[in-house]
């Protein structure tokens, strides 16, 4: 085409958001909603990032959702719910899961199904393994004050004194009808909270008499954070056990994809743009100042701000420009962080009702075993992970696919680095060895035969994920939460960690940690944060 | 509360308060090299080029009114190799004609082997009366002829977690390209499939690589076998004559039964096709077809809307932040439309399917081909519509994407 035909974006505006994913469609709109006119600029040609859906054949096939917390029902609307719909004005049709998850651990043949709501939750366990309710109750209990806590110091400001934080709770605590202000309604915890902040998951629950089988059934969950209980921060898993089992899980009827294209058209509605097949390749910074951005076709567009969408490794590493301009503390940080896991994922459609097969569950968890630190130790070969997440959509939405059909997908994760040595050549070779064995592990699991019934069949890699969200070496779980990288610590770390003015980073790579839920809320905070330099 | 668990409160305090410090010293310690970039990224650009600029390495005559191109990496300007492919693979090739940019989607008949050991694809053209990139390729593309080419796409794939072990190909005039590359696969590979190709045409003239299709099934007798069914034989023909049928198929390839079928022509043969396998009671999962192509005439489907048909509408179109507006006839796809005012959005498949076009429709109605319309839900919720499979009925206004680079 004739480059005097080329359409350009328009020389200059006040924000830009690097990728549309949930960190920055959630920036979009908490700016738009404030007045903002941002400009949302995605390589991809649709909305979401991983918050995506495809089609093949009659089927189509959510590409990563499993489920979303603090969502909740119309009357008692969790943190999400309430920043989209009551704040955003975004309208999304919300599915309930039906339950908690199906837990098959294949070398001790315990399998358990596990409904929302405690008590339903502890009664089930108790069914399965005698003598685990008093023990559960208290930990319950426990993991609520703690998750009541947890909200408060987000917002705290960062300053890494004990009394600093206890001030800065009851602050809060005092003030603030901030939506995600969950913690108001519950606030004698602040102790309990500040004793077991440093610990792990495994140093408190197994003091706490909860016999290990019961153990076992509590712990499926861990594989959403993706780091062994041994390592995981115990206050950010009763943060997102207590969200679950209280608000249980849901998910948009038309796919995650509804959710990113209701975003975006809200967004748009407000004012804001959103353009596609756009790359940003670079990122402008004059003495530590936020320029403006230039992307893939060569044009420079002038701003203060930029919220990016992206891991911080590669805005530090080759975003921003002049590579001078990258403060060598903020390569520092980003190299002493440890990337979180790398998604694959079987994408089957069926051409068989669940019913017929026998798969009536929404979520399972299948494993060898909930030694999660001999599961993670998986994760590092290039052949079959000892643990599969699995989900049936229909069991959530029994019409997602034609009558007759099913949906299923089944999610496993690799660590960093795991597939960085696999030749073009061999790649589609090895994803299907390792789907197969993955169908097997299902089958095995459930005596079921989805082998033979297969219609339509996807696999995505590590290097797809790395291919449609840009996601840095094809990581899905951002940097992982060891204990000096939890959220806690990232909390109290932020100001001091805030290296370019006028640059916020939004997404699974940002404090908050990965998850849709979390990749929501920080990439409003981005937004709030940016309003705020804008001096709005 | 808080006595239902004992803790040094201390001493958990102290722990604390030594992640930030530890924090702070891994910090420290750590390199303050970027990191430019990342082995997936890599791996998924190595895949799946944005772009591939190649360059005509041969050209011969294949058959009447055929010609193979060979194209190879066009090492001047950054393409080092060409990307890996799986046989049924298709290239999206696009091209300047007299100042308006086109793209068109060609399956790749060369093997992956020819890409992978041998650095070159080839793609099989077949000229079309009329036809706007195959009469210019015909005329102007020779040796030297520099062609910029999207990565592999596509999923007409023979796919060993789902298909059968028995796979009966039924090409159609140019759809023998996709099958040629795939048997050259299951020659070169030894791969554990056996492969029943039924290839129809009009006339014995037109059909295209009869020796390398004979030879690959005379290397691998026992899992290639090539028909080539003829419409209008001549005198010396003495295979079977007559379309594909289901009689004929199942005469050819035996019983249906456990098999999976991979069909690929002209948009008239999957029409028929659909019919004569009914008889055969298959399941769906065992009949795969490849993407139709952009529909010759869109007023012959039996829903399109009569009052529209021979009109011409105006199109009000926002690409990144210019606004135009231009002509939109009521035959053509509203990409077509944009690509003759000289707006080239992405495309791929042109044919519904890949979502490389997808649009918003601000204002007025367009005609989407019911069977070609592979919109995700959401997609259709939101006014997303891919110009490529879709077709005005009134006055439009739309937003489409600007092209990558
Ligand atoms: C997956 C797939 C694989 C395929 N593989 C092959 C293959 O291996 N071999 C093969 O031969 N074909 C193949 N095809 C078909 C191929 O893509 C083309 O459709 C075919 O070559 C005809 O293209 P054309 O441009 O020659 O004609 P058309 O696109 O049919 O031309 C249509 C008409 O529109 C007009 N027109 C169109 N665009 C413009 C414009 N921008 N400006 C002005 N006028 C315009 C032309 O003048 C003409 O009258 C494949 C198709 C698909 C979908
Ligand atoms: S080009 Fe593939 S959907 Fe339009």
């Amino acid at each position: 085409m004739a480059e005097g035909k080329k359409a350009k974006l328009g020389g200059a505006c006040d924000v830009v958001i690097i990728g549309a994913g949930n960190g920055g469609l959630a920036a979009a709109l908490a700016l738009a909603v404030r007045g903002a006119k941002p400009l949302v600029l995605e390589q991809h040609n649709a909305p979401g990032g991983f918050a995506t859906s495809f089609v093949r054949g009659r089927f189509e096939f959510e590409a990563a959702l499993h489920e979303l917390s603090s969502i909740g029902p119309e009357n008692n609307k969790g943190g999400v719910r309430r920043f989209l719909e009551d704040e955003g004005g975004v309208d999304i049709d919300w599915v309930p899961i039906p339950e908690a998850y199906r837990v098959i651990l294949t070398d001790s043949g315990m399998d358990a199904r596990l409904p929302f709501g405690e008590a339903p939750f502890i009664d089930a366990i108790e069914e399965k393994v005698p003598g685990s309710r008093e023990p559960l109750t208290r930990y319950f209990a426990l993991c609520r004050e703690v998750s009541g806590a947890l909200g408060l110091l987000a917002k705290t400001a960062s300053n890494p004194s004990p009394k600093r934080i206890i001030k800065d709770l009851k602050k809060f605590v005092a003030e603030s009808a901030d939506p995600f202000d969950d913690a108001r309604r519950n606030t004698s915890n602040v102790v309990t909270f500040l004793r077991t902040l440093p610990k792990t998951v495994d140093e408190v629950t197994l003091k706490m008499g909860i016999p290990p089988k019961a153990v076992d059934l509590l712990y499926p969950y861990w594989c959403y954070l993706g780091i062994p209980m041994s390592r995981m921060n115990f206050t950010i898993w009763a943060a997102m056990l207590i969200d679950y089992i209280d608000y249980g899980a849901w998910i948009p009827r038309l796919r995650s994809q509804e959710m990113s294209y209701a975003i975006e058209a809200r967004v748009r509605e407000l004012g804001g743009r959103v353009e596609y097949n756009t790359r940003v390749d670079r990122v402008l910074v004059e003495r530590g100042r936020v320029k403006g951005v230039v992307t893939a076709s060569g044009e420079t567009i002038k701003t203060s701000a930029v919220i990016a969408n992206t891991s911080p490794t590669q805005l530090y590493g080759s975003l921003v420009s002049p590579a001078s301009e990258s403060p060598a503390a903020a390569l520092r940080n980003v190299n002493s962080r440890k990337l979180g896991g790398a998604g694959f994922v079987v994408y089957l459609g069926l051409d068989v009702s669940p019913v017929e097969l026998g798969v009536n569950d929404y979520g399972y968890f299948i494993s060898k075993t909930m030694d999660t630190d001999a599961v993670y130790g998986s994760m590092e070969k290039l052949d079959l992970v000892d643990m599969q997440a699995t989900i049936c959509l229909n069991n959530a939405i029994p019409d997602c696919s034609p009558p007759g059909t099913t949906i299923i997908s089944m999610t496993t994760l690799y660590k960093p680095g795991v597939w960085d040595s696999v030749k073009p050549k061999e790649y589609a070779a090895l994803k299907n060895r390792i789907a197969d064995a993955m169908i097997t592990q299902f089958d095995d699991a459930l005596g079921t035969d989805i082998r033979s019934r297969v219609e339509e069949i996807e696999v995505a890699t590590p290097a797809t994920f790395a291919r449609y969200a840009r996601s840095f070496n094809g990581g899905i779980y951002g940097y992982e939460l060891d204990p000096w990288d939890s959220i806690i610590p990232r909390i109290l770390s932020e100001k001091d960690e805030s290296y370019i003015k006028g640059l916020e980073v939004a997404g699974g790579f940002a404090t908050m940690g990965h998850g849709f839920s979390s990749s929501l809320i920080s990439g409003r905070s981005a937004g709030l944060k940016t309003l705020a330099g804008l001096g709005g | 509360m808080s006595e239902l668990i004992k803790f040094d409160g201390l001493k958990d305090m102290a722990a604390l308060l030594e992640l930030l410090p530890e924090r702070k010293k891994r910090m420290k310690q750590a390199s303050a090299e970027p990191q430019t970039g990342d082995a997936m990224a890599a791996l998924a650009r190595a895949l799946h080029p944005d772009i591939q600029r190649l360059v005509i390495a041969d050209v011969r005559q294949e058959a009447a009114g055929a010609r193979v191109f060979r194209l190879v990496p066009d090492k001047e300007s950054g393409t080092a190799a060409p990307a890996v492919f799986r046989a049924g693979q298709y290239l999206s090739l696009k091209i300047d004609i007299s100042g308006v940019r086109v793209a068109r989607p060609y399956s790749i008949s060369s093997s992956p082997a020819d890409a992978a050991d041998g650095g070159f694809y080839e793609i099989t053209i077949r000229k079309k009366d009329g036809g706007f990139l195959s009469e210019h390729a015909w005329k102007e593309w020779r040796v030297g002829t520099r062609i910029e080419a999207s990565g592999p796409a596509g999923f007409f794939c023979v796919e060993p977690l789902r298909d059968a072990r028995h796979i009966v190909g039924l090409a159609g005039g140019s759809g023998i390209t996709p099958f040629r590359s795939m048997l050259k696969d299951i020659v070169e590979t030894g791969a554990d499939v056996k492969f029943t190709l039924l290839y129809g045409v009009n006339r014995p003239d037109e059909i295209m690589f009869k020796n390398d299709l004979e030879s690959f099934a005379a290397q691998a007798p026992d899992r290639i076998s090539v028909h080539f069914v003829c419409c209008e034989p001549d005198a010396a023909w003495c295979g079977p004559t007559g379309f594909l049928t289901a009689d004929s198929i199942r005469k050819l390839a035996g019983d249906p039964a456990g098999k999976s079928f991979f069909i690929c022509g002209p948009q008239a043969m999957y029409s028929f096709l659909e019919t004569e396998l009914k008889q055969f009671d298959l399941p769906k999962r065992r009949i795969r077809r490849e993407v139709f192509g952009e529909t010759a005439d869109v007023s012959a489907h039996p829903d399109y809307p009569a009052d529209a048909a021979g009109k011409s509408f105006s199109m009000t179109v926002h690409c990144g932040s210019e606004t135009t507006v231009i002509p939109a006839k009521a035959s053509e796809s509203a990409l077509v439309a944009l690509e003759r005012a000289g707006i080239a959005p992405p495309s791929e498949c042109r044919s519904g399917e890949c979502g490389f076009c997808a649009s918003i429709l601000m204002n007025g109605k367009v005609f989407v081909i019911p069977e070609t319309d592979r919109r995700r839900l959401a997609a259709k919720k939101f006014d997303v519509f891919h110009p490529c499979s879709s077709y005005p009925v009134s006055d439009i206004e739309v937003k489409v994407p600007l092209d990558k680079g």
